[in-house]
Formats: structure tokens, C-alpha cells, sequence
């Protein structure tokens, strides 16, 4: 097993990503996709192992015309959201119905453009599974999650009006809370299990397929050990907090802030940035044992394998320290940031090289075009998976 | 000589080579095994310059050669890439980085705090009336299922105050006789608390509320509402912005484009008040239109300060009655920390710009130079 790891460092991508704002800004936009593939290209060519590196072969021009198109449909929206109340509802709808679209489009040019070791990467998934990953099992956990509220806002009114409530219905009821509850928890690790594979099992590297076996009852567990964490956390911080409330601001004040809230101001906002930390763990947590179980699962033709070590606490201070960064510098610290990040993601990313990557080779694939890719891009549509 | 690693076209097997350039633009490719390939520079695709990530030289049969040694390929392949090399001299100089950042932030603030209200304000008085009905259509509808009640004022009361807004009130605004207004009534209630307001929709509909009616103690106060709401109405501020939250949200998504979601959070906040900032610009720019018009019909501007303040008082009144334990010093200070986050400016600077207005009035002028926030 060997490391991946990564060359670049933060003055340097700071140098190129402040000249990348800079054009961005005074060509009023037009430069944005070349600033994209300087980017990337930082990103992927730092990314290296046994001294052989990743590569992002887009040009700026090849996005160019994409980019006007995928600038013109986000600006539409835009418009149309805020002028009509219809838009408002209509156009973010579209918006769902295109994700898993533009999921798989997105996969598919970003896979192709990239390469490793002079060998391209692809993405053989289809349009079709891409609706069921991304809207249909999303739509069926929405459904899950909602009902109970939903059944409740409308049945409770409905029946009171209608005079008593059937004893039925007070037995039935927690009842079908408990069940849709536990549901919802079991189709969200389903979803999880379902979207990993579809995005593993259609890559391939050159003639290479990966593949990946993921167990739904790993996931449930991961789920379940992540719920349990996050109480055990957010009961820490608020005990945590309170203390700390108490012994500064001292008890009778906090109590009389209870009555008036404008005196809470400073103890709301400490209790604020304690539980973006705490959840931050939480992510933290979830990610990393998720990204362990995928990578340990996963193989290159059976034949090359990959672990991950990303540990909760390396990642969750990882995120903590980048957003105090970027806050204090009002964001000019981004750029260390997101080498930061690229570089602990890259040294817990390990792959068994013991047969070597010599015999792979580029397939012919047809160009893709990048409007889907470009529009998800505009749109902030992302995967989600912390691969 | 530069070392490197060569690459059969699209293979992953590298194996160690070298390259060199002679005289008369030729370049030679030596492999390990002593085999060796000649040809022209001018056949060669040379990836730009980047930071100091390796770079690949693609030959004509799609094979590549790859090196870290940037400094020797720049030396022959700088005139082939003009621009990038332009690029690279401009991101590895630390003073120009420093030139290139300073010219940032001062651009970006610049863009935010005038290039957007001048150019929202541009685009938006040069499309066509007709776009202001496009967007109000249904609003009306909108507001009445979610938000009013039908007025409980007496007919008369209505008639008589609609009358005088016609006759009177709406011939003082001369700038867009496009404009059709009209004057509707309506309730609008949270709970308990009898709301008082008046909107303006960007179509020319001014909607005033009941509690607004019955808190206006003179002619003249309501007279001054009417006029600032006829202010957005002139100065299309709804379809301002419209544009400008267009704008800061595209500006936004290209400047952090590839963020994630602890940074969304903050550009959240940063648009909020962005937006809160433009549309105090366009209340200080509906009171003046009201002040102005106020003048030049004899109607003194201290009755606008009288009627907000009554207004501000009535809505605190009600809060408190709420909230019965009050701790002066903190609600002063939570009020400062709010006004950057209010759409309105500072009440008690609008009060302190009609006071000045009405000091005009008072010297019987009709024109009248204020200092203070526009």
C-alpha cells in the first residue's frame, strides 16, 4: 500500500487563484473557465503517486461556449424565481428534475477529462440509474421522512372537527411514526449504498473497471453509530456551553436572559459557533468511516486495492481550523485551505501498486460535452459522496 | 539535456528519457533503450505553464513526454504560449500578486457598492413599462390569499381618501405619466397585532393598511407615505432589485466557485447584507423623492418624521407589552447591530433629513440642499 500525496502548496495555488479572481472579476466573467481549468489542473497535476500524477486535460476555450449557455440558464433563473411567485415554485422543481441529469453528465465529462498516468478515466453509468440513485430513492426518503408531519397536519384538524378521535387512532398513530421513522433511516443507508456503487462501479480507468461490493447493513450501522454520536456530541456542548455560560456571564443573568432574549445576544451566538463545531464532528465522523468502508470494498479489476485512514478527528479539526481561517482573513486564506484539505485527504488515500498500472491503456471514447457538467456547476449541484 | 519520463500514446508504462533541442528548431527524444527520435519543435504540443506541476510535451503520434524541469521548457516554448507565459510572470512575482490583490478587493467593493446599484438602476429604467406590470401581475392576488384581510374601513372613509390621492397627490408626479396608480385597502393582522404599512407594488398599485390609516393623524402624514411609496414606484425599485440580487448571485458563483458548504454559509451572510445594503439605498431615494415633491406642494416634511415616529412607536409599544422586563442598554445596543441588517435606514437619521427638508419649508423654499445619506 502506498500513499498518494501532494505537491502543490498554499502560496503557490494563493498566487494563481488571486490572479484567477482578479481576471475573473475585470473580464466580468468571461474568464471563468479558464480560471476552472487552472484550477483544476493544480488540483489534479499535485496529485501524485510513485511519482506519476493525475492530469485535467480540459481547455478553457473547449468550456467557453458551454459556459455562456450554462451562465445564461442560471441568470433565467435567477430572474424568474425572484419576479414571479409561479417561478418561484416552477423553476426550482425543474431544478430537481434535472439534478440526476446533470449528476450524470457531469460524471461522465469529468471522469473522461481526467487522467492518470497518461491513461484517461470514464464513466460507463447510465442516464436511467442515475434517476433512480439521485430522484428516485431521494424522493421515496423525502416521502418517509415528511409523512408523519404531513399525516398529522392533515388527519388531527380533520378528525377533531369530525367531533372525538377514534382510540384507533391514538394506538395507530405512534405507531406509524415509530415505523416511518425507522424507515427513513434504513432508505437513507439504502440511498447511500445505492449511490456509491452506481458512481464506483460505472468508472473505469482506461480498459480497467472498478468495482465495489457495499454491504446496506454497513451503512445502517455507520447511520445508526452516527446518530448515537451526534446526541453524545450535542449533549457535551450544550452541557459544555451552559457551564461556561454560567461561570462568565454568572447563573441569575442567564436566567433573566431566559425572560429577555436581547440579553442572550452574546450566549446565542458562543452556543452558535459550539454547535457548527459539534456538527462539523458529526460530518467528520460520518464521512471518514463511510470513505473506510467504500475504499476497503473497492478494487481496479480485482486486482488493485484501496484503503482509506482518514481519521474523524485529523478531518474534524481539518474543517474547523479552515473555516476559522477563511473567517478571520475574510476569505483570503482559502486558498491554504483547500491545499490543506487536498493534501490530508490525498496522504490517507492509500492503493496496493503491487502489480503496477503499466498493461492500462486509453479506450477511445466520444468527447463529451461539459453543458451538463457546466450547468451542475452553476447550480452548486454536487454528488454529495466524500470520495 | 532535460530529464523526464516518456509515454507510449495512451499508455500508462512510462520509461526514463531525455530531450534536447538543437539548432534550426529541431528537438531530440532519446529513450533508455538508446533509440532516439528527431523532428520539428513546431509539431510539439506543449501544456501551459502552471505553478511548478510537470509538465507534458505531446509529440505528433499522441505520445507523451513528461517533466518536472519547467525553467528549460519555458526557455524554448515561452513564444508559444504568449498568454500563459504572461499568466505565469503575473503569478509568480509576489508584487504583482500583491498589485493583483489590492486591485481586487478595491474592484470587488467597488463593483458591490456602485457598479451594481448604477448598473441594476441603467438595465432597469430601460426596459419597458410593461415589464413592471409582468412582474406585479398576480402579486396582488399573491398577497391577499397569504398575507391581507379585506379592509374594515367605512366606504366613505375610503372614497375620501382615494379621491384626494388622485386628484391631488398623484398629479405632482410628472416624471412617467405610464404610470397608473391605484390605491387599495386591505388588513393585514399577525395574531393580535394590527400591522400598520403601506407597499407599493412596481406596477403602480399602493396598498395601505388599516392600522396605517387610523395611526395617520393629518392629511399632510399620509400625503408623505403616499409620496415615498410613489418614490419606489418612479424609481423602479422592485425591478432594481430583482437585478441586482441577480447579479451579486452570479457574481458570488463565480468568484467562490468551487467552495464548499462552510463557505456558502458566510457568502449567505455577506449576500444578506449586500442586499440590505441596496435596499436602504433605494428607501434614502424614495424619501427624497417624497421630501422634494413634499416642498413643491406646500406640505411641510416634519409630518412624515411624525408619522414614522408614531409608527416606529406603535410597533415597540407593542413588543414591549410582550416582552415586560426591558433592559434599556441592551435593546440601544441591539438596535445598532440590527441596522445593518434593516432594509430601512436608521429611523432617527430619516427624521433628522426631514427635519432639514422641513426647515426648507419653512423659509418657504421649494428647493432644498440636505446633507446626509443618499
Amino acid at each position: 500500500m502506498k500513499a498518494l500525496s501532494f505537491e502543490g502548496s498554499g502560496s503557490e495555488y494563493f498566487q494563481i487563484w488571486i490572479v484567477n479572481v482578479l481576471l475573473t472579476i475585470v473580464t466580468l466573467g468571461l474568464y471563468y473557465p479558464w480560471a476552472k481549468v487552472r484550477n483544476h489542473r493544480y488540483f489534479h497535476a499535485n496529485s501524485v503517486l510513485e511519482g506519476k500524477n493525475f492530469e485535467y486535460h480540459a481547455t478553457g476555450k473547449q468550456l467557453f461556449f458551454a459556459y455562456l449557455i450554462a451562465m445564461a440558464i442560471f441568470i433565467l433563473y435567477m430572474v424568474a424565481v425572484q419576479v414571479s411567485p409561479m417561478g418561484a415554485i416552477i423553476f426550482p422543481l425543474v431544478l430537481f428534475l434535472a439534478i440526476p441529469w446533470l449528476i450524470w453528465r457531469s460524471l461522465k465529462f469529468n471522469m473522461r477529462i481526467t487522467s492518470f498516468s497518461n491513461v484517461r478515466f470514464g464513466f460507463k453509468g447510465t442516464a436511467g440509474a442515475a434517476y433512480v440513485n439521485f430522484f428516485l430513492y431521494p424522493f421515496i426518503f423525502l416521502l418517509a421522512i415528511y409523512i408523519v408531519p404531513i399525516g398529522t397536519a392533515v388527519l388531527i384538524p380533520k378528525l377533531s372537527a369530525a367531533g372525538s378521535v377514534p382510540t384507533w387512532i391514538v394506538v395507530a398513530a405512534p405507531i406509524a411514526a415509530l415505523a416511518s421513522i425507522v424507515f427513513a433511516i434504513y432508505m437513507f443507508a439504502f440511498m447511500k449504498k445505492k449511490n456509491v456503487s452506481y458512481v464506483i462501479n460505472g468508472s473505469r480507468f482506461g480498459q480497467g473497471i472498478f468495482s465495489t461490493e457495499l454491504e446496506t447493513k454497513k451503512f445502517l450501522m455507520i447511520t445508526l453509530k452516527t446518530l448515537g454520536v451526534s446526541i453524545v456530541v450535542m449533549t457535551l456542548a450544550f452541557i459544555i456551553l451552559a457551564a461556561l455560560a454560567a461561570v462568565t456571564v454568572g447563573l441569575s443573568t442567564v436566567q433573566a436572559g431566559m425572560n429577555n432574549p436581547a440579553a442572550m445576544g452574546p450566549i446565542i451566538a458562543v452556543m452558535y459557533v459550539g454547535v457548527i463545531f459539534a456538527s462539523m464532528f458529526i460530518i467528520a465522523y460520518s464521512v471518514t468511516r463511510q470513505r473506510t468502508y467504500i475504499y476497503k470494498n473497492s478494487t481496479l479489476d480485482n486486482d488493485i486495492q484501496f484503503e482509506s485512514t482518514l481519521k474523524a478527528k485529523e478531518l474534524s479539526w481539518m474543517m474547523v481550523t479552515n473555516l476559522l481561517m477563511i473567517m478571520f482573513t475574510f476569505g483570503l486564506a482559502f486558498p491554504w485551505a483547500k491545499v490543506r484539505m487536498a493534501r490530508l485527504t490525498l496522504e490517507n488515500t492509500l492503493v496496493s501498486t503491487s502489480g503496477g498500472f503499466n498493461e492500462y491503456m486509453t479506450q477511445k471514447q466520444s468527447e463529451e460535452s461539459s453543458l451538463g457538467e457546466q450547468i451542475g456547476d452553476a447550480f452548486d449541484v454536487d454528488v454529495g459522496l466524500g470520495l | 539535456m532535460i530529464l523526464g519520463q516518456w509515454y507510449e500514446a495512451g499508455s500508462a508504462a512510462a520509461q526514463p528519457a531525455t530531450l534536447s533541442f538543437k539548432e534550426e528548431g529541431l528537438y531530440q527524444l532519446t529513450l533508455e533503450n538508446a533509440l532516439s527520435y528527431v523532428g520539428h519543435n513546431s509539431t510539439l504540443a506543449v501544456s501551459p505553464r502552471l505553478g511548478n506541476v510537470a509538465r507534458k510535451i505531446t509529440f505528433e503520434d499522441g505520445s507523451v513526454f513528461s517533466t518536472d524541469n519547467n525553467d528549460a521548457i519555458d526557455k524554448y516554448f515561452s513564444k508559444q504560449h504568449k498568454a500563459y507565459s504572461l499568466l505565469h510572470t503575473l503569478e509568480s512575482h509576489s508584487s504583482l500578486v500583491i498589485i493583483a490583490l489590492l486591485v481586487t478587493i478595491l474592484s470587488t467593493g467597488a463593483f458591490f457598492k456602485w457598479g451594481v446599484p448604477w448598473t441594476s438602476k441603467k438595465i432597469a429604467h430601460a426596459l419597458p413599462e410593461k415589464t413592471n406590470q409582468l412582474i406585479a401581475e398576480n402579486s396582488l392576488d399573491f398577497l391577499d390569499k397569504y398575507l391581507f384581510d379585506d379592509s374594515n374601513l367605512t366606504l366613505k372613509k375610503k372614497e375620501q381618501i382615494q379621491r384626494h390621492f388622485y386628484s391631488n397627490i398623484v398629479p405632482l408626479s410628472k416624471e412617467n405619466r405610464e404610470i397608473k396608480y391605484q390605491l387599495h385597502f386591505r388588513d393585514w393582522s399577525d395574531g393580535n397585532l394590527s400591522i400598520p404599512n403601506a407597499l407599493a407594488l412596481p406596477s403602480g398599485d399602493i396598498i395601505l393598511t388599516d392600522q396605517f390609516v387610523k395611526l395617520c393623524k393629518t392629511q399632510d402624514e399620509m400625503d408623505a407615505v403616499l409620496l415615498h411609496e410613489m418614490g419606489h414606484v418612479v424609481h423602479r425599485h422592485t425591478l432594481e432589485m430583482v437585478i441586482e440580487g441577480t447579479f451579486v448571485s452570479v457574481a458570488v458563483m463565480l468568484i467562490v466557485g468551487d467552495s464548499n458548504g462552510l463557505v456558502d454559509m458566510g457568502v449567505g451572510l455577506g449576500s444578506l447584507l449586500m442586499s440590505s445594503a441596496y435596499s436602504r439605498g433605494h428607501e434614502a431615494e424614495a424619501d427624497s423623492y417624497a421630501f422634494k415633491h413634499m416642498l413643491a406642494a406646500h406640505i411641510d416634511p416634519a409630518s412624515f418624521s411624525h408619522i414614522m415616529t408614531r409608527m416606529t412607536e406603535y410597533m415597540d409599544g407593542h413588543n414591549e407589552s410582550n416582552k415586560r422586563k426591558k433592559n434599556e442598554l441592551v435593546e440601544e445596543e441591539k438596535k445598532d447591530i440590527l441596522d445593518y441588517l434593516s432594509s430601512h435606514p436608521n429611523t432617527k437619521e430619516r427624521i433628522d433629513i426631514a427635519n432639514q427638508y422641513s426647515l426648507c419649508f419653512k423659509k418657504g423654499l421649494e428647493v432644498c440642499e440636505v446633507k446626509g445619506l443618499q
